[in-house]
């Protein structure tokens, strides 16, 4: 036994040496482009934050299935932190996805510290804890929606994260030891990061927030190897660049939003990536800035190398609603109209979703997801674009009646300003070809103010008036066959979906505000199952397996935008008290 | 009903605030300590998540917080605004129980004649001392004054704090202003 001990060091001394001659080879537990790249075929993983590149966020892991997700239980808990306040927040609030490798789990709180948890073994055991030491007031007082941060990706032996105040960081996916970091986002600009970064081929790609502070947005790529920035694309066009002349007014691009701060999906066919970009600013004075103030409120098509846009999709021009486009685009493979045919699906913040042919960006389907629409009277079928739309005016009013604008300062719209989706991802479903959408059915109100030659102030609000609460919003999980466009279910909810979707062949987990987790039949949308928390969630989701038995986590603490600004129009969750927990369910 | 609780707040404010005076402060004169007592009270009590660290407050994703610095406000006003809240509005009450009925009648109005206006319930409550401290930090340090400046941030936060670098010149950001081409 002895001299087999020996035997075995001395090869593992041999291979070591041999390592060192030959170059350090992948470990098996190492991150590789290609592991990346077949992320789908790791069935009990969750290696990226959309689960694989095309934003699917599918697990075709069905133990816990439409027969036997009602004997789903807490396997364990396990409390967080990042509660603390900072900046014009009182406290923070978990958004993040988890990763999941091999039965290790990585997770992030607001402030961005990140936690490396063994989920093996039945049980969860914190290993280790990196604590950024995120800038509190320095990045939450430019902070629009909380405290927030949505997750880490993997890449070789690292893990790779963004913080509040606008770092990349890479640490030792064995110890948390951070390894190097950059600043890439600024918050003396009033910009800020929570999206989760992509890993794509050596490159971390950064989206940033600060839309409502009058950025000029951007999306970035940061070479993991050499720690340089590779390239750097803004979503407001410089002065002669194409979609410079959709900025009319002179010097109103330079604020003029366009933030990207939701993580996009990504096609190694094309080496495309595709990204949403937010709203203009000020938010709702769109009279400040004539034109179609491209590329805000768009999806982007990306060349992965160079940043290069190939081509744009623009839903709301000249947008006075504050309709983000931020979501991620959904990358399917489905037949239409007989046709087959390669779409990037958008659930956007003004109640459609669309289609388009990722190839070219060309309209395929709109439709609206949610129960009401008063902003517009439809898309044009032929071109999606909002029918009332006319490219010829540099102001657009669509349904003037309900529309913020300088004549009607107080203006009632549906959806309200935080949209029909907001940032929680949507799933789907490829074997029936159906996309859930987390919906928020909601109206508000918009009070404009208009926007003077001093009212924009480094870090400060910078939005053209503001919202109020005076209408119940609701929520809903809605389901579209990709396949028409058209809405195949609803499955209504007291509360809005705040936290994200996730599909397996027979169910589709979400969750509410108030507390519940929740399991739906994938065709049906009957509801088979629900958990209540105890505390508000407003967090994806996700599914792993490890050691043949198949798992449910969820981050659990509701922060983020709502209950500090929309608050009012849900009031019972007045009463959720701040939290910080991750659940972990099993049959 | 808005415009007509803001034309009682007007008209009974400086009454109801004078009433109160006399019994619940007893002493007037701001004091360097108590001063300092309130700056720790605009913290706690998270003034900042609304008015923000300089008092400026400003419109945004909810609602648009009065700013402190060009307030018209006196002491007394300041100081039933705290205890009273805002009716109609986000400005919480600060008072444990001042709606209930008591002694001190906000603005002449109480519970059913504001309805559905009647101001939310702070996060946190305050003593009267802690009223009075967080009413004289605002007077001393922040009514009145222009634009925020660097003194006053390193002041609130501390010499080297990265939340005021943006005051060192009063400029923004320098590529915002300017865009510059795409690619690196």
């Amino acid at each position: 036994m002895i001299s087999g001990r020996i035997a075995m060091r001395n090869l593992a001394l041999a291979c070591t040496a041999l390592a060192g001659l030959l170059g350090a080879p992948a470990r098996a537990d190492d991150i590789t482009q290609d592991r990346l790249l077949n992320a789908d075929k790791e069935q009990g993983n969750w290696l990226l934050h959309h689960r694989t590149y095309s934003a699917n966020r599918f697990s075709p892991l069905n133990q816990i299935n439409r027969d036997t997700v009602k004997g789903l239980k807490v396997a364990w808990t396990m409390a967080l932190g990042g509660v603390e306040g900072g900046g014009i927040w009182s406290h923070g609030g978990l958004e993040g996805t988890p990763i999941v490798e091999n039965g290790m789990m990585y997770v992030t709180d607001g402030w961005g510290s990140v936690y490396k948890i063994d989920a093996r073994n039945g049980q969860g055991k914190l290993l280790w804890r990196m604590d950024p030491k995120t800038d509190h007031d320095w990045a939450g007082a430019v902070a629009c929606c909380g405290v927030d941060n949505r997750g880490v990706a993997l890449w070789d032996d690292m893990v790779i994260s963004h913080t509040l105040d606008g770092r990349l960081m890479a640490m030792k996916k064995d110890t948390g030891e951070i390894v190097w970091q950059r600043q890439v986002a600024d918050p003396d600009k009033g910009e800020a990061v929570t999206a989760a970064p992509l890993v794509v081929k050596d490159l971390a790609i950064t989206g940033v927030a600060g839309g409502e502070y009058g950025i000029r947005g951007w999306i970035a790529a940061t070479d993991l190897k050499t720690q340089k920035e590779v390239w750097r694309t803004y979503t407001i066009p410089a002065k002669g660049e194409p979609g410079s002349e959709t900025w009319k007014n002179e010097g109103t691009a330079a604020n003029g939003g366009g933030s990207t701060w939701v993580t996009g999906s990504y096609d190694p066919t094309s080496n495309t990536l595709f990204w949403g970009v937010g709203n203009p600013g000020p938010d709702w004075d769109n009279a400040h800035r004539p034109g179609d103030n491209l590329y805000t409120d768009s999806a982007l098509a990306l060349d992965l190398d160079t940043g290069k846009i190939k081509w744009h999709f623009q839903h709301t021009p000249n947008d006075p609603y504050d309709y983000d486009s931020v979501s991620e685009n959904v990358l399917v493979d489905v037949p239409v109209n007989g046709r087959q045919t390669k779409l990037a699906l958008t659930a956007d913040r003004n109640g459609f979703g669309y289609a388009v042919d990722r190839a070219t960006g060309e309209f395929v389907w709109g439709t609206p997801f949610v129960k009401k629409v008063t902003w517009t009277s439809g898309l044009n079928p032929e071109t999606g674009k909002p029918v009332e739309y006319d490219p010829s005016q540099p102001v657009q009013h669509y349904n003037a009646a309900v529309t913020p604008s300088r004549e009607n300062k107080v203006a009632e719209m549906c959806p309200g300003n935080m949209g029909g989706k907001n940032w929680p991802p949507t799933a789907y479903n490829p074997t029936l070809r159906l996309w859930y959408i987390p919906t928020i059915e909601s109206c508000n109100t918009i009070t404009v103010e208009e926007t003077k030659p001093d009212s924009f102030k480094p870090r400060e609000f910078y939005t053209g008036g503001g919202p109020s609460q005076h209408q119940r919003i609701t929520g809903s999980v809605t389901a579209i066959d990709v396949t028409t466009g058209k809405v195949a279910g609803k499955a209504e909810t007291p509360f809005p979906q705040l936290g994200g979707l996730l599909a397996t062949p027979d169910l589709v987990f979400a969750s509410q505000p108030s507390g519940e987790v929740l399991a739906y039949d994938a065709k049906t949308l009957q509801q088979l199952w629900e958990f209540n928390t105890g505390g508000g969630v407003n967090a994806p989701p996700i599914t792993f397996s490890v050691d043949g038995k198949q798992y449910l986590a969820i981050l659990v603490g509701l922060g983020g935008a709502w209950d500090k600004w929309f608050i009012e129009s849900t009031p019972e969750l007045k009463k959720m008290q701040t939290g910080s927990m991750l659940y972990v369910f099993a049959l | 009903m808005y415009v007509k609780l803001i034309t009682a707040f007007s008209a009974v404010t400086v009454v109801a605030a004078v009433s109160l005076h006399g019994p619940v402060f007893a002493h007037d004169a701001p004091l360097q300590g108590q001063a300092a007592q309130g700056k720790r009270v605009f913290q706690q009590a998270n003034c900042i998540g609304c008015h923000k660290w300089h008092g400026g407050g400003g419109g945004g994703y909810g609602g648009d917080a009065l700013s402190l610095r060009a307030t018209q406000l006196d002491r007394d006003q300041i100081i039933e605004t705290v205890l009273c809240g805002r009716p109609g509005t986000g400005m919480p009450y600060f008072r444990r129980g001042i709606y209930d009925g008591g002694e001190h009648q906000c603005y002449g109005l109480g519970r059913q004649e504001l309805g559905k206006d009647i101001p939310v319930e702070a996060g946190t409550f305050l003593r009267p001392n802690e009223v009075a401290a967080v009413t004289d930090y605002v007077l001393a340090e922040i009514k009145g004054k222009g634009e925020p400046t660097y003194a006053e941030c390193s002041a609130f936060f501390g010499d080297n704090a990265r939340v005021c670098n943006v005051y060192k010149t009063g400029q923004p950001a320098s590529d915002a202003a300017q865009p510059s081409k795409q690619g690196s």
